[in-house]
C-alpha cells in the first residue's frame, strides 16, 4: 500500500520539512536586515564622525558640514586613520584602535598631535568588559586621564604604569579601575602597542 | 484550564527560575542593573510570546524527529528581529545590552515552553503561556536585580540611592552574587511562602 502514504509518512518529508521552514525564516530575516540596515549603519557612521570631532573638540551641532570641512580620511597599510586640519594647519590626527580586553576585543578612538607625541584624548567605542567593573573604561574620569600625556620621553614610547584608583598620578601613571585591573591594563597595553606602530609606519612613510 | 489559568500557572505556580530552575544562566548575566533586567525581560517575553504562538500554529507539521531543530530556527529567528529592531531603533539601549539579547536564544525557558506547551495545545494558549513564563521570568530576575544593584551600586534605575557614606559592596556586581541572592530568593519561597499558600 505503498501508494496510500501521505506526503507526511514519507521519509524525506523531515528533510522536505526542514528545507521548507529554513528558506521561509532566512527570507524573513533577510527582510528584516534590509529595512534595518541604513538605519544601522547611518547610526554607526553618525556615531563615529560625531567620535572624531568631538577628539578634537570641534563642533558636532552640523554633523557633516563640519566633518567635511575638517576632517580626512586617509588610509595607512590598509587601516583607516583621520587627519584634521584647520585650513592648512594640522590639528592633529586620530585613529581607531584595538586590543583584547578581559572578555572580548576592545575598540577605542585616540587622538593625538600633529607630532605623534601627545595624546589628545581618547574615547572607548566597543567593549564587553564586566558591567560595573571593567566597563567602566568608557567612563569620562578614566579616558579623561589620558589627555595631555605624551606618548612619547626622550625618543621612546611611553608604556603607562598603573596606580590605585586614589593615588595622585604622575606624567606616565595612569589610576586603574578598581576591582577591574585587567581591563584597565588592557586600555594601556594596546595603546602602547597600536601607537608605538603607528607612529613607525608614518614616519617611515614620510620618510620615502 | 482558562486564558487567567494558563497564564497564572505558567507565571506563578510553574515560575521558570523558582520552581523549573531553568533560565538560571542569564538570570545571572544581566541582574546586576535594573535597567538590564527590565530590557532582558522584555526581550524574552516577546520572543516567548511569538515562539510558542509559531510552533503551536504548525505543531501538526512538525515532524516529530526534528522538531528540535525547528524549534531552535524559529527562536533564534525572533531574538535576531529583536536585536535589529533594537540596533536601528534603540541603539543606546542596543549597545547597553551588547551580547544579552543574542543570549536569549539559548535561554531554556523558551525551549522548555515550546517543548511543554506550545506543542500540544492552540496558538492563543501558547502565546498566554509564553506571556506568563516571560512575565514570571521578568519578575524574578528584577527582584535579584533590586537587590544587586541597591548593594552593589546604591542605586536603582541608575538613580543614586544610597549616599556617599555607603561603600559598595563589589561582590553584587559580580555574577558569584546572583547564586546567593537567587538561591535565597528560592528558599523564602518554597519555605515560609508555600506553607502559607498551601503549595
Amino acid at each position: 500500500m505503498a501508494e496510500a502514504k501521505s506526503l507526511r509518512e514519507r521519509r524525506f518529508y523531515p528533510v522536505l520539512f526542514m528545507i521548507i521552514i529554513t528558506v521561509i525564516f532566512v527570507g524573513l530575516l533577510a527582510t528584516f536586515y534590509q529595512l534595518t540596515r541604513e538605519r544601522v549603519e547611518a547610526h554607526r557612521q553618525m556615531v563615529l564622525k560625531t567620535t572624531i570631532l568631538q577628539l578634537f573638540e570641534l563642533p558636532t551641532v552640523d554633523l557633516q558640514s563640519t566633518y567635511d570641512a575638517y576632517i580626512q580620511e586617509k588610509m595607512l597599510d590598509g587601516r583607516p586613520y583621520y587627519a584634521a586640519m584647520d585650513g592648512d594647519s594640522l590639528i592633529g590626527y586620530c585613529l581607531p584602535i584595538s586590543g583584547s580586553g578581559l572578555w572580548s576585543t576592545i575598540h577605542a578612538m585616540v587622538a593625538v598631535s600633529p607630532q605623534l607625541d601627545r595624546i589628545r584624548k581618547i574615547e572607548i567605542l566597543e567593549q564587553n568588559e564586566t558591567p560595573g567593573l571593567g566597563g567602566r573604561i568608557t567612563e569620562e574620569w578614566f579616558t579623561g586621564q589620558f589627555a595631555g600625556k605624551m606618548l612619547v620621553q626622550s625618543g621612546t614610547a611611553v608604556l603607562f604604569e598603573l596606580i590605585t584608583e586614589d593615588e595622585p598620578a604622575g606624567p606616565m601613571q595612569i589610576n586603574q579601575i578598581t576591582g577591574a585591573t585587567a581591563s584597565s591594563k588592557a586600555v594601556v597595553d594596546m595603546l602602547y602597542k597600536e601607537m608605538s606602530g603607528f607612529q613607525q609606519t608614518l614616519i617611515q612613510g614620510a620618510a620615502q | 484550564m482558562t486564558k487567567k489559568e494558563i497564564f497564572i500557572n505558567s507565571a506563578f505556580k510553574e515560575n521558570a527560575i523558582w520552581s523549573q530552575i531553568l533560565g538560571i544562566c542569564s538570570a545571572l548575566a544581566v541582574t546586576n542593573l535594573m535597567m538590564n533586567s527590565l530590557v532582558m525581560g522584555l526581550g524574552v517575553i516577546f520572543t516567548l510570546a511569538l515562539s510558542s504562538s509559531t510552533i503551536s500554529l504548525i505543531r501538526d507539521l512538525i515532524p516529530k524527529r526534528v522538531r528540535m531543530m525547528v524549534q531552535t530556527l524559529i527562536i533564534a529567528s525572533y531574538v535576531i528581529i529583536v536585536d535589529l529592531i533594537l540596533k536601528a531603533y534603540m541603539p543606546q539601549m542596543s549597545k547597553a545590552l551588547g551580547p544579552y539579547i543574542g543570549l536569549i536564544i539559548t535561554n531554556c525557558i523558551i525551549m522548555g515552553r515550546a517543548e511543554a506547551f506550545a506543542g500540544k495545545n492552540p496558538p492563543l494558549d501558547s502565546m498566554i503561556d509564553g506571556i506568563g513564563a516571560g512575565v514570571g521570568y521578568t519578575v524574578v530576575l528584577m527582584v535579584i536585580a533590586t537587590i544587586r544593584e541597591l548593594f552593589g551600586f546604591g542605586s536603582l534605575f541608575g538613580i543614586q540611592i544610597l549616599g556617599e557614606w555607603f561603600t559598595r559592596w563589589s561582590i553584587m556586581v559580580m555574577a558569584p552574587s546572583a547564586f546567593f541572592v537567587l538561591a535565597v530568593l528560592i528558599w523564602i519561597i518554597h519555605g515560609p511562602i508555600a506553607a502559607k499558600v498551601g503549595k
